[in-house]
């Protein structure tokens, strides 16, 4: 096993069976809520499509707002869960934690829905005040129900964000959790790669989460007590807080990489100086880069403006140089175990690094000047998300499920979902990319003239993703029987 | 044009990725006993970083003296107002700082030389929104944010007579997709015998 096995803490049976319960729980909803939210985004292609002519754009932009919120909520707690689960060998994590956010989320996703079912639709980050002013497409009283959804997620998360950092706090220093000690050329105490990224995503998780806080606190001024906010300082605040939190669930899926990879290489994946600094300079990095999303707002002070470029640039170096690099030194002329987790592992990271790339080149404030919100933006988040994140958790999940139900893997089956997974992933968003290229803007629920190219680029797009729907329909078939062997498994007293 | 040089930039990089990604999955069906395979790789590290940091920093020193953030200094030979609105674009030649003014601008028809460097001054009344410039033939030239309580300075030199639109690139709202602006440029010559 390549895995630093004398590292890991004993679990007793009944821990393990509520770890494994746990995320079972956590793991259903790819099942269930990701082909909703991806039903809303081929609507949201559709409707750009013109084939709902007479349909209100309202439905438009409350799609929009669902898939947006939903998405990222979605794959940040996936991701959170699947490194929980892997970590929780190592410190002492209390799963009941992890059931109380589940609850608390789940709550969060009702009072979501109850506020979109009356048109609410500010987008997926509510930039201020258009929260407060819809200018009559939905009710006060939904941005209130929104408001609470905000609080009940935002609790949820920093509770199991400070379990998790009091967790590894209980066994590492946090010089020690961040290994600091590599730096001197020591290496004990061992820390695997998992602890390390889970204390860097701890740590950029919870700033993000109180610069949510600090958002949520001046929304409530303004509707309790009528204090307007500054808009720039709450664009700060939103961007800090949406940029951070979607890198951090890129990284809880590197975690997972570094944790589960190893397994079917069977080489092991240390801590090493090069993923020590790279990891502490993410921590940092994250921090600034966020400023790329204000490039078009050009009463930020310049020098502001240059750093988000330069952290941005730089925050590219330690993904391609550590971890991409990692992981093909780990297939190189190696015996590596190809199944269903693995290849959607390997092909998630390159997802990653495409969609990095253009992200990266977006960060330029030059270019920024003319693909700012135009289709590329889209298009390089549905790159490390949809064949990026989503396929590293999926890929998890297979793992997860094959690893509690013992069922074994249908290797035609698993080579056909990757297959028809990237054509159909890489197809979908390489009209997004064409879109941007053209100068078409995104969010857009049509298309004037001069943009009007965009509806054909919609309505190839959802021909060219026809394979990947294909692809999730047999995942959901396969893992999904496994799943329920592993919950059957789960329950089974041992 | 730069539209394109960044696609073609990323299409080359896609390439490359994709080719490494392959070779090395390809290189895992001749499976070989021993690290050295693994050590050969790590040792690229340090090459490739250095490679990198260059790479950035030359694309860094190419760009950054052209940002298009204006300099206090600089002295427009036309100045513009801009005000955003759910869901219109209000142009004017005038200042726009009541309801009525940005009535009066809805109407207006303003006109620009060619070549001559223009100055707009962009914020909002409500919402933000994205005040993206679009050319005759329907290319994104620039654009800025229209921010409630700030000015955005957006300075743009404009060659090409015809009708250039504005739309918005922030999302504001239900007609977000169906806000728009426009003026015109005319060849000097033209601009004077008006």
């Amino acid at each position: 096993m390549a895995v630093s096995t004398s590292l890991q803490l004993e679990q007793t049976p009944a821990e393990r069976l509520r770890w494994q319960s746990v995320t079972l729980a956590w793991t259903s909803l790819l099942f269930v809520l990701f082909p909703v939210l991806a039903s809303l985004g081929l609507f949201m292609r559709a409707y750009q499509a013109n084939l709902f002519p007479r349909l209100d754009p309202a439905w438009f932009y409350t799609a929009m707002t669902l898939h947006g919120l939903g998405m990222v909520g979605l794959w940040y707690t996936t991701s959170f869960a699947g490194m929980a689960y892997l970590v929780a060998r190592y410190v002492r994590m209390k799963a009941g934690v992890m059931w109380l956010s589940f609850t608390m989320t789940l709550a969060g996703v009702v009072l979501l829905l109850v506020a979109c079912a009356v048109r609410f639709s500010p987008g997926w980050y509510f930039l201020y005040p258009l929260p407060f002013k819809s200018g009559g497409t939905w009710p006060a009283w939904a941005t209130d129900v929104f408001l609470a959804t905000l609080l009940v997620l935002g609790v949820a998360w920093i509770l199991w964000i400070l379990h998790l950092l009091w967790a590894i706090a209980h066994r590492y220093a946090l010089s020690q959790a961040l290994c600091w000690h590599y730096l001197r050329n020591a290496t004990q105490p061992e820390v695997p790669p998992v602890v390390l990224v889970s204390t860097v995503s701890g740590i950029a998780s919870l700033t993000a989460l109180l610069a949510a806080v600090i958002l949520l606190v001046f929304l409530g001024l303004e509707r309790l007590l009528g204090i307007p906010a500054d808009p720039l300082l709450m664009k700060n605040l939103t961007f800090y807080f949406g940029h951070t939190l979607i890198n951090v669930a890129m990284y809880q899926g590197v975690a997972i990489i570094y944790e589960l990879f190893p397994r079917y290489t069977g080489l092991p994946w240390k801590t090493a100086k090069p993923m020590v600094i790279g990891w502490n300079a993410v921590m940092v990095l994250v921090m600034f880069a966020f400023f790329h999303h204000l490039y078009m707002d050009f009463v930020q002070p310049r020098a502001v403006q240059v750093i988000g470029q330069i952290a941005s640039y730089s925050s590219a170096l330690p993904a391609a140089v550590v971890t991409i690099l990692g992981l093909l030194a780990q297939v190189y002329h190696r015996k590596v175990r190809w199944t269903l987790a693995s290849v959607l592992m390997f092909a998630g990271t390159m997802g990653w690094a495409i969609g990095g790339t253009a992200a990266v080149i977006d960060s330029t404030i030059v270019v920024n000047f003319r693909f700012h919100n135009t289709q590329w933006v889209p298009a390089h988040f549905h790159t490390y998300l949809l064949i990026g994140l989503v396929l590293i958790v999926l890929g998890f999940t297979a793992h997860f499920t094959q690893e509690v139900s013992g069922e074994p893997e249908r290797s035609r089956i698993s080579k056909a979902i990757a297959t028809l997974w990237l054509l159909g992933g890489y197809g979908f968003v390489s009209l997004f990319y064409i879109g941007g290229w053209h100068s078409v803007p995104r969010r857009y629920a049509g298309y004037p003239r001069e943009v009007a190219e965009g509806s054909l680029y919609a309505r190839l797009a959802l021909m060219l993703v026809l394979p990947l729907i294909l692809a999730l329909l047999i995942y959901i078939w396969e893992v999904g029987k496994r799943w329920l062997a592993a919950y059957a498994a789960a329950r089974r007293p041992s | 044009m730069v539209q394109t040089i960044a696609f073609a930039i990323w299409a080359v990089i896609v390439l490359a990725i994709l080719a490494t990604y392959g070779y090395f999955a390809w290189s895992a069906r001749t499976p070989l006993d021993g690290e050295e395979y693994y050590k050969a790789v790590a040792r690229l590290r340090r090459p490739l970083f250095i490679v990198l940091v260059l790479l950035l920093a030359a694309t860094l020193a190419l760009t950054l003296p052209r940002i298009p953030y204006p300099r206090r200094d600089i002295v427009p030979d036309r100045v513009v107002h801009v005000v955003g609105k759910q869901f219109s674009f209000a142009v004017s030649e005038q200042p726009i700082t009541t309801d009525a003014d940005f009535a009066r601008a809805i109407g207006e028809r303003v006109r620009l030389p060619a070549g001559a460097l223009v100055e707009f001054r962009v914020t909002s009344r409500d919402v933000n929104h994205g005040f993206a410039v679009y050319d005759p033939e329907g290319h994104l030239l620039g654009q800025t944010q229209a921010m409630p309580g700030y000015v955005n300075r957006l300075l743009m030199r404009f060659d090409k007579p015809g009708t250039y639109h504005a739309l918005c690139l922030e999302y504001c709202g239900l007609a977000h997709h169906a806000m728009r602006g426009t003026f015109e440029v005319l060849a000097s010559e033209k601009l004077a015998r008006r």
